[in-house]
């Protein structure tokens, strides 16, 4: 028997309350990654969490996944608060997260594999999801042997097989060209809308997360916490996201957010422009021996 | 599964698949195919030749001068061999045998002990490896008694094996294995330690399980650093086999030299030398094919750098 093509997903709303991630760094001082997170993503939902380098987005995701545990307040998922992986979440890391000594094809295969469907099946739900992101033909190649979009693709394939209630997305589409980044989008949109799962989809570029979500969530600069919650109300099906651009709407829509996300974005600039000029005094006054160190920046 | 709801599924997946189809044709299309460049080849092929060329004339030059040498007494043949007069050796040995033996038992014992002592030596290290790597306590505190073990000359110890085991095999083979541990430990250790976080939490909201990351990530990962130590932990379990042999043995080609040496037999020394370094040679051009094979899934270097 196999549930692999059972059942329509039963997507589950994603809560975050008052949840705030402490991490100890290596020198042993305490860094807060996100302070006070109050974030709630109804089932079936799209939602799209922007804010600047540092804030905090990929830590929100690990939580929601169980891959960590928030150091104060309550993630739930389905209703359920998480305590170890989240069961039932997809995940999609920035980098390809794929495994370079297997296949194309086990890589896809690995999910069934781990809850214990056998081999058969698995290669052959596999097989179906390759053809579905188009690399049928592709199952015998190595990751090195792909294109970074047909990379995404795979990785796309290997977390949508486990069939997933809710999508977690870690800027996946971050490091591929434009072009191949907008065919992933349309494709990323076609996939979830026949299956619904509830996505948080972490992402720096603005556009992509207007022409994707059902909501934007707009964070600070580090520690980072909420600032703003936009409700997308543009249409779905949206059709080709390098067209709802232009859309009026949209246009709108990116200006008010902007201008609430820009001032995050000049203070984390702000923030990580200062360290380099530090440390050039740090090493000119090393260069004349024991120079006392200076003071605060 | 029932059939309808399959079939319901099925359909669902092809309309998605018609839906993305000619973007993906398009990028698929996309990917480059470079056809051979025919001036780089031939190139790359006298270069090649030139290489060979290189490499037997290097041979001549050193076993010529070697030969001329010694039978212009510039140096004394009785204290540093002769080309010829080791190939007299060999002949000797296969006709009329060793000391100990034939010359062929010689060599298999000491390959016997160093092919148990490097089995029992990287079946070690991997585990130890990757259980240390995989359990950060035991690491933070059994590492320093490691690092300090490490910073022994371990040889020594091929005395204490053979006081306490013997003069057979016994004795060769632990000191072997203990030589070999170390290098594979370390190695593995790091392998293990430098696997990629993301690949990690990828399968484990796959849902695998600790086992399961062991296998499918930590091992194949560590698999690069493991085998690259192996190229050097065979040449360490030669030396363990030797020195086990040349300690104290009643038979291997350690004793063999041992006994050459005893007699100013310069010539000895060097044959059993030539044998070890065809052992060696042919080790490593095993290890290097497990390495390919194993290894296979890794991109292909853009040129060739050769191996030493």
């Amino acid at each position: 028997m196999s549930d692999i093509t059972k059942s329509p997903v039963e997507s589950a709303g994603i809560e975050l309350s008052g949840v705030t991630k402490r991490f100890l760094t290596p020198s042993g001082s305490v860094y807060t990654a996100i302070t006070d997170v109050n974030l709630l993503v109804r089932p079936g939902q799209f939602c799209a969490v922007v804010g600047p380098t540092g804030c905090g987005k990929s830590t929100t995701l690990t939580l929601a996944a169980g891959l960590d545990r928030a150091s104060t307040g309550v993630v739930q998922v389905g209703g359920r608060e998480v305590s170890g992986i989240t069961e039932g979440t997809g995940f999609m890391f920035q980098s390809d997260a794929l495994l370079p000594w297997k296949t194309v094809l086990g890589n896809v295969a690995l999910g069934p594999g781990f809850r214990g469907i056998n081999k058969q099946q698995a290669k052959a739900s596999a097989m179906e999801w390759l053809r579905v992101v188009g690399l049928a033909g592709f199952e015998n190649h190595h990751p090195h042997q792909l294109s970074g979009g047909m990379r995404k693709r795979v990785s796309l394939a290997a977390a949508l097989i486990n069939e997933p209630s809710i999508l977690l997305m870690d800027e996946p589409f971050g490091a591929l060209d434009v072009q191949t980044k907008a065919i992933m989008s349309d494709e990323l949109l076609a996939l979830w809308e026949r299956t619904r799962p509830s996505v948080i989809f972490v992402t720096h570029d603005l556009e992509e997360a207007i022409a994707l979500a059902d909501r934007v969530v707009v964070m600070t600069a580090a520690p980072g916490t909420v600032k703003a919650i936009y409700d997308i109300d543009l249409p779905r099906p949206r059709g080709a996201v390098q067209e709802v651009r232009f859309d009026p709407r949209f246009v709108e829509l990116h200006q008010q957010i902007w201008a609430e996300l820009r001032e995050e974005v000049r203070a984390a600039y702000a923030r990580t422009a200062a360290p380099p000029a530090a440390t050039e005094t740090v090493s000119a006054n090393s260069a004349s021996a024991i120079a006392p160190a200076r003071g605060d920046v | 599964m029932t059939g309808g709801e399959g079939n319901r599924k099925l359909a669902a997946l092809a309309a998605i698949r018609s839906a993305i189809e000619p973007e993906v044709a398009a990028e698929n299309a996309a990917k480059v195919t470079d056809g051979p460049e025919t001036s780089i080849e031939s190139r790359a092929h006298r270069r090649r030749l030139w290489m060979y060329a290189a490499r037997v004339a290097t041979l001549v030059i050193v076993i010529g001068g070697w030969q001329l040498c010694t039978k212009l007494k510039i140096v004394d043949p009785f204290f540093y061999g002769q080309p010829s007069g080791i190939v007299l050796k060999f002949r000797d040995w296969i006709d009329h045998g060793t000391a100990f033996g034939s010359i062929w038992t010689q060599i298999w014992v000491t390959m016997k002990e160093a092919l148990l002592g490097f089995v029992f030596g990287v079946t070690g290290g991997v585990i130890f490896g990757i259980l240390f790597g995989q359990i950060p306590f035991l690491a933070d505190v059994l590492g320093p008694y490691i690092k300090a073990l490490n910073a022994l000359p371990r040889i020594v110890l091929g005395s204490i094996f053979i006081v306490a085991l013997g003069l057979g095999t016994a004795s060769k083979v632990v000191l072997a294995a203990v030589l070999v541990f170390f290098v594979v430990f370390f190695n593995a250790f790091q392998g293990v330690r430098e696997v990629d976080r993301n690949l990690i939490a990828n399968v484990r909201v796959l849902g695998a399980s600790r086992f399961q990351i062991i296998r499918h990530v930590v091992l194949p990962s560590a698999l690069t650093w493991i085998i690259a130590s192996l190229h050097v932990a065979f040449g360490f379990a030669i030396i363990g086999a030797i020195v086990g042999e040349v300690l104290g043995a009643q038979q291997g080609l350690g004793l063999v030299i041992y006994n050459a040496q005893g007699n100013f037999d310069a010539n000895g020394i060097f044959a059993a030398m030539v044998i070890i370094a065809v052992i060696a040679l042919t080790a490593e051009w095993l290890i290097g094919r497990l390495e390919r094979r194993l290894l296979r899934w890794r991109p292909p270097a853009l040129t060739d750098v050769p191996g030493i």
